[in-house]
């Protein structure tokens, strides 16, 4: 066999490698999806609205809870507010991918900004710092950052379709749509192991009745904040301890 | 909610989602953020989700329902023992759902 040259089309291998690690987070990814397309569904979206906020809004947690809002009947200003603060984490991302893609045109920064997402960001920003780029040519690692952004959004977008063509069929005594707090519950026990999260959970949770009467259900938002509160004085707490 | 209003809804939360990503790659040149934005993004995502729970179980029409025959809370108490022992998302709501139709039919 011959020795391999450098490799005929460099960027679509970086594309490809980047589709390819992106891979295993999809399994992970596709159930949200399915959810989301169903809850919406259920929460009385109509379906084109649905799936072009897959689209726009381009966040599974924010989405779900954008739905599980509406099907609790709330107004415009808490579904904002909650998601503007839920997505908020994406600023952290953007921080941390800055220096990698600072170079790059605008017209890359644009669409990588557009598909910085939990799971590429977990993939790409790994890359970035254990594949430092080679001496021999350009640096073409956004190549690979957009392999797993497109190949999350693709999955995405499918995923939000199937939720939605299947929960066309369901009827809706089946509650369907009690799965999205159920989700929120086994993400929370995964997010509440060090003490800082159970107290915000808690004391969200317990501020919710109290501020139920409060108009557009503007209560959640208080105790979200209330919750955060809760959060940011524990784990100052945890560390004045140690 | 309108059609109408929801568009304009998802709109502004796509946009504000989006200048939150764009933020550090395109607009701003600061290299750092504060150490209290990294700590208050750590609890988010628990405050939000205890909320949206605690208002789907106890919460309707904005006001507060404690009932002991309600079979949400228990099924949702089910889902939460199996979330604990499992971490497992789809063994949880498929659980949940199970128990939320098993109490249905025993209340």
């Amino acid at each position: 066999m011959s020795a391999r040259g450098p490799r005929p089309r460099p960027r679509l291998a970086e594309f490809l490698a980047g589709c390819r690690d992106e891979a295993p987070l999809l399994l992970g990814v596709v159930p949200f999806g399915l959810l989301y397309g169903i809850g919406a569904l259920a929460a009385g979206m109509p379906a084109w609205v649905a799936q072009l906020a897959s689209a726009v809004v381009f966040a599974g947690a924010a989405q779900l809870v954008i739905v599980q809002m509406l099907a609790a009947g709330a107004g415009a200003l808490p579904v904002g507010l909650t998601a503007g603060l839920l997505n908020l984490r994406h600023v952290l991302y953007s921080v941390s991918v800055a220096e990698h893609v600072r170079h790059l045109p605008r017209r890359w920064r644009l669409l990588l900004a557009y598909l910085l997402t939990d799971e590429a960001y977990a993939v790409a920003i790994l890359h970035y710092q254990c594949r430092p780029p080679s001496a021999a040519g350009p640096d073409l690692r956004h190549w690979y950052f957009l392999g797993c952004g497109f190949t999350l959004w693709l999955t995405w977008q499918l995923s939000t379709a199937a939720g939605l063509v299947f929960g066309a069929t369901i009827p809706p005594a089946w509650e369907i749509d009690f799965a999205v707090p159920l989700t929120f519950i086994a993400l929370l026990t995964m997010l509440m192991r060090e003490r800082a999260g159970q107290a915000a959970a808690l004391v969200a949770a317990l501020a919710v009745p109290l501020f139920a009467a409060l108009p557009f259900r503007l209560g959640l938002v208080v105790a979200i904040l209330l919750g955060l509160g809760a959060g940011v004085v524990a784990s100052r707490r945890g560390r004045h301890a140690r | 909610m309108s059609t109408a209003a929801l568009l304009g809804l998802l709109a502004v939360v796509g946009v504000v989602t989006f200048l939150y990503r764009y933020a550090m790659i395109g607009l701003l040149v600061s290299r750092s953020l504060p150490g209290w934005l990294h700590a208050l993004c750590r609890h988010i995502a628990p405050a939000s989700f205890a909320a949206l729970t605690a208002g789907e179980l106890f919460v309707h029409g904005g006001e507060v329902v404690l009932a002991l025959a309600a079979p949400k809370p228990w099924a949702a108490l089910v889902a939460a023992l199996v979330a604990w022992r499992t971490r497992n998302v789809l063994a949880t709501i498929a659980v949940g759902m199970a128990a939320l139709y098993l109490f249905k039919v025993l209340f």
